[in-house]
C-alpha cells in the first residue's frame, strides 16, 4: 500500500463516497451533493457522457453493417450476456463481456451486468412500481425471510418524490396492491389490450390489466426541462441511450445533476476492492480502489459511504472488506452476508392470436406496454405455493407479406404488405422467496483480472417457482380463453436465474442486527457511516419490478445520512 | 426527387455503409480483414445477379443496384458459422452448372424468366444443400432490401422522430409499411 502522505491524503479526502453510478448511485450522488456534501463518486466502469457517449443512438437501420445482428464470433465469445433480450449490435458497447469479468456459476446463472456512468440504467426496461404494503408486510404475514423494518407509509414520500423528478407516466388506476403514484400523462393501451382489460374485469373482480407505469416523459414539467430533459419520442431504441433523455437514465439525469452543484468528483475506470475499516474511530474511514487502467491502488476518505454497485457487487465489496474487526467481511457479524439473494421468476410466457377488432390497428411505436398487478394470494393464502405474480401483456397488430415470389411479383408484395390478425402476449415476474441456500460467496482461489476474489454464485429456482409457473400458465391460458383468443401457446422456458436482472438481497434490511444486516435506513448495524441502498437491501423481492424503489429508499437514506452527520451521529 | 439523384445519392450511402467503420480502431481493423472476399470476383458478380433476380429493378432500383450482394457477403462472412459460406460458394456454382447445362449459357446472359426458373429449381432441388442455399440467399437478400437506406427512406417511409403510438386506428386510414 503507497503510503499517502499529507496533502495527498487530504486531497483524496471527501465528504462523501458513493460506490457505483447506475440507477441508486445516481441517486445518492444526486441527493448527496444535493445536501452539499463534497461527493465522490467511484465507477468501476468507463466514462459515459449522455449524449455524447451514446454512438448507437442516432443511427439508422441501415447503418448497422449486420443490421443490428452481432456476428457468430461475439455470440460464441459471449454466451451468457448473448442471452440477454437487450444485447445487439446497437448496444454491445454498454454490457460487460462474459470474458472480461469472469464469475462462477456454482449452479446455472446469467449475470448481466453493465459497467459504465450510468450503469444498467442506460440499459433497463423503465417500469417504475410502487411496493405496497402487501409487499412490505409480506414477510411477517407469509413467515418467510425477515420482517422489513419499514413499511408502505415510511418510503410513500419518497416515492413521490423520486417520481416527480424521474418522471413517470401512467394512470392512477386505485389498485391496492399497486400504489398510485406522481404521474404524467399514461401511454395509450390499443383496442385489444383495452378489449382484454374489460374482459378481465367481467370474469375477475380482483384482476385488473393496467397501461404499465414507466420512466418515460410523456408530458415535460419544469423540473425536466431544467434537467435538459424532454419527451419521450417513442423511437423504442432507447437501450442506446436517448439524447432526449426522455426516459430515466442516471446519465441524463442524476449525473448531470450532481455535476451542477460543483460539488461531485466523479472518478470512472475505478473498481472498488474494499471499505477501509477504522478500528480506532469504530467506522469506515474510506475506500481502497483499484484503478482500472494502471492496476495501481489507491485511497479514498470520507465520513459516510454509500454502497450502490448493484446488488451482487455490493456483496462482493462488503465480503472482500475485512479487519480484524470483519474477519468475514464488513458488517458481516451474523454470517449472513451473501445469503438470502433472491430474484424474479421470468420463466414462463403465454401468446395466441386474436381474430377480433379487425378494422382497427395501431399506428407507431410505444415504449411500454400494459400490466397486470398481481392478483395471487394478495389478501389471504389461495394457493399451494407463497406469494404470488405480476405479469406483462401486450397486443399488437401483424404486418403480413407474401414472401413466395421472385423477382418482380416478390418486389410487389414486399412493398406492400397486407395486415395480418392481432398477436397478444405475456410474460411472467414472480416473487421468489429469498432462502438461505441462494448465496453469494467469495470464491477462494479465483482471481478476476483486478485481483479480486471472483464471485461465486450460487441461486436455482425451488419448487415454490415451479408452483407459481404452473399456476401463472393456468391462469393467463383461462383469462386468454375467456376473452376469445386462440393458438395458446403457453411456454416454461426453464431458463437459468439472472436473466430477469432483478437480482436483491444478501445485505438484506431488518429490523434485528442477529437476522439482517442492514437497518430500517439502510445503514450497516455494525457500522452506521455505511449505507447500501441498491438491490443488495432487499428484505424480499416482492412482484413490481424493483428500481423504483431503489431510488425512493436511497434518496430517503441519504437524507437521513445528512441528518445524522449533522447530528454528529456518525 | 429525380430518381437519377436519387440512386446516387443512394449509391453514396450505400458505399458509406460498407466502409463504415466500428467503434474503434481495431474493429476497423478487424472489419477489414473479414471482408477479405471468400467469393471470387466471379463469384459475387454471380451474386449480384443473383439478388437482382430475386429482387430485380423495376421502376425503382433493384438489390443489385441497393448493394444488397455485398449486404448478403458481409452477413455470412460475420454473421453464419463457416458452413454457411462454404454453402455459399458451393450454391453458386452449383447455379452456375445449371445454367449452362440447362441453357448452355452463364446465369449472367439468361433470361428473367429462366433465372427464375433455375432458382426455383435450387429451392425444390432434392439436394439439402441447394434448398439451404436458397433459402439463405433469398431470407437475406429480403432482409438487405427492406432494411436498405433507399427503401426504408422513399419506399416505406421509415421515420424515427417525431414519433407516436396511436392504439386503434380504423384500417382504412392506415397507410402499411
Amino acid at each position: 500500500m503507497a503510503n499517502i502522505a499529507g496533502d495527498a491524503a487530504k486531497n483524496r479526502t471527501y465528504d462523501a463516497i458513493v460506490i457505483g453510478s447506475g440507477i441508486s448511485g445516481g441517486w445518492a450522488a444526486k441527493e448527496l451533493t444535493g445536501h452539499g456534501l463534497k461527493t465522490l463518486v467511484l465507477e468501476r466502469g468507463k466514462d459515459v457522457k449522455h449524449i455524447k457517449d451514446y454512438p448507437t443512438t442516432s443511427k439508422n437501420p441501415w447503418e448497422f453493417e449486420h443490421r443490428g445482428q452481432l456476428p457468430v464470433e461475439v455470440k460464441k465469445q459471449n454466451p451468457i450476456v448473448s442471452k440477454c433480450y437487450a444485447f445487439y449490435e446497437g448496444t454491445e458497447h454498454f454490457f460487460v463481456k462474459d470474458a472480461e469479468h469472469p464469475y462462477v456459476q456454482e449452479k446455472p446463472f446469467d449475470w448481466i451486468r453493465g459497467y459504465q456512468v450510468g450503469g444498467k440504467s442506460l440499459l433497463w426496461a423503465r417500469q417504475t412500481q410502487r411496493w405496497s404494503d402487501f409487499d412490505f408486510e409480506g414477510p411477517a404475514r407469509d413467515g418467510f425471510a425477515v420482517d422489513w423494518p419499514i413499511r408502505y407509509a415510511d418510503i410513500a414520500p419518497w416515492y413521490s418524490y423520486v417520481e416527480k423528478f424521474a418522471g413517470i407516466s401512467g394512470n392512477r388506476d386505485g389498485v391496492p396492491q399497486l400504489p398510485d403514484g406522481e404521474f404524467l400523462p399514461p401511454h395509450e393501451m390499443n383496442c385489444v389490450e383495452s378489449f382484454f382489460q374489460k374482459q378481465v374485469a367481467s370474469k375477475y373482480k380482483d384482476r385488473q390489466v393496467i397501461m404499465g407505469r414507466a420512466a418515460h416523459i410523456t408530458a415535460p414539467q419544469p423540473i425536466h426541462l431544467e434537467q435538459g430533459r424532454a419527451k419521450c419520442q417513442h423511437r423504442t431504441i432507447c437501450e442506446r441511450g436517448c439524447p432526449f433523455g426522455g426516459y430515466f437514465s442516471s446519465n441524463a439525469s442524476t449525473i448531470p445533476w450532481a455535476a451542477r452543484t460543483g460539488l461531485m468528483t466523479l472518478r470512472p475506470d475505478s473498481v472498488v476492492h474494499s471499505i477501509i475499516y477504522d478500528e480506532q474511530k469504530g467506522k469506515a474511514t474510506g475506500v481502497r480502489v483499484i484503478d482500472a487502467n494502471t492496476k495501481e491502488e489507491m485511497e479514498f476518505y470520507a465520513n459516510i459511504i454509500f454502497v450502490n454497485a448493484a446488488a451482487l457487487n455490493t456483496n462482493l465489496i462488503l465480503l472482500n472488506s475485512t479487519s480484524s474487526r470483519f474477519p468475514n467481511g464488513f458488517g458481516n457479524d451474523n454470517g449472513l452476508m451473501g445469503k438470502y439473494v433472491a430474484f424474479h421468476n421470468y420463466k414462463a410466457r403465454i401468446s395466441a392470436e386474436y381474430d377480433g377488432h379487425l378494422d382497427s390497428t395501431t399506428d407507431g411505436r410505444r415504449p411500454n406496454s400494459p400490466y397486470i398487478p398481481r392478483f395471487r394470494n394478495v389478501y389471504k393464502q389461495e394457493t399451494d405455493f407463497l406469494r404470488g405474480y405480476a405479469a406483462g401483456f401486450s397486443a399488437n397488430r401483424r404486418s403480413v407479406t407474401n414472401q413466395d415470389g421472385l423477382g418482380a411479383d416478390l418486389k410487389q408484395s414486399l412493398l406492400n404488405p397486407s395486415l395480418g390478425g392481432w398477436s397478444v402476449g405475456s410474460h411472467m415476474m414472480g416473487e421468489t422467496i429469498p432462502k438461505e441456500t441462494n448465496y453469494v460467496a467469495l470464491d477462494k482461489s479465483l482471481k478476476d483480472p483486478y485481483g479480486m476474489p471472483q464471485l461465486k454464485i450460487s441461486v436455482v429456482y425451488d419448487e415454490n417457482d415451479e408452483k407459481m409457473t404452473k399456476d401463472y400458465l393456468e391462469q393467463m391460458t383461462e383469462m386468454f380463453t375467456h376473452a376469445g383468443f386462440t393458438n395458446i401457446q403457453a411456454t416454461n422456458t426453464d431458463r437459468a436465474p439472472g436473466l430477469d436482472i432483478h437480482e436483491m438481497g444478501g445485505v438484506r434490511m431488518g429490523k434485528d442486527p442477529k437476522t439482517s444486516l442492514l437497518n430500517k435506513w439502510n445503514q450497516l448495524h455494525a457500522c452506521s457511516n455505511v449505507f447500501v441502498t441498491d438491490g443488495a437491501s432487499m428484505t424480499s423481492t416482492s412482484t413490481q419490478n424493483p428500481s423504483l424503489t431503489y431510488m425512493a429508499l436511497t434518496a430517503r437514506a441519504a437524507d437521513h445520512a445528512v441528518q445524522e452527520l449533522k447530528k454528529r451521529n456518525i | 426527387m429525380n430518381r437519377r439523384v436519387v440512386i446516387k445519392h443512394m449509391a453514396l450511402a450505400v458505399t458509406g455503409l460498407v466502409l463504415l467503420p466500428g467503434c474503434d480502431l481495431g474493429s476497423k481493423k478487424a472489419a477489414a480483414q473479414e471482408m477479405q472476399p471468400f467469393l471470387s470476383p466471379d463469384q459475387e458478380g454471380l451474386l449480384a445477379q443473383v439478388v437482382d433476380t430475386i429482387i430485380p429493378a423495376t421502376d425503382t432500383p433493384g438489390a443489385k443496384e441497393l448493394n444488397v450482394h455485398l449486404f448478403v457477403q458481409k452477413m455470412v462472412t460475420d454473421c453464419y458459422e463457416k458452413e454457411a459460406q462454404e454453402n455459399l460458394v458451393n450454391g453458386l456454382d452449383a447455379l452456375e452448372a445449371k445454367a449452362k447445362k440447362a441453357h448452355d449459357k452463364a446465369f449472367d446472359a439468361c433470361s428473367a424468366e429462366e433465372r427464375i426458373a433455375l432458382l426455383r429449381a435450387m429451392e425444390q432441388s432434392g439436394d439439402t444443400g441447394e434448398q439451404e442455399f436458397y433459402k439463405l440467399v433469398k431470407g437475406l437478400t429480403v432482409r438487405g432490401y427492406m432494411n436498405s437506406e433507399y427503401v426504408m427512406m422513399n419506399l416505406t417511409h421509415y421515420e424515427a422522430v417525431p414519433g407516436h403510438y396511436y392504439g386503434c386506428v380504423p384500417v382504412d386510414s392506415k397507410t402499411l409499411s
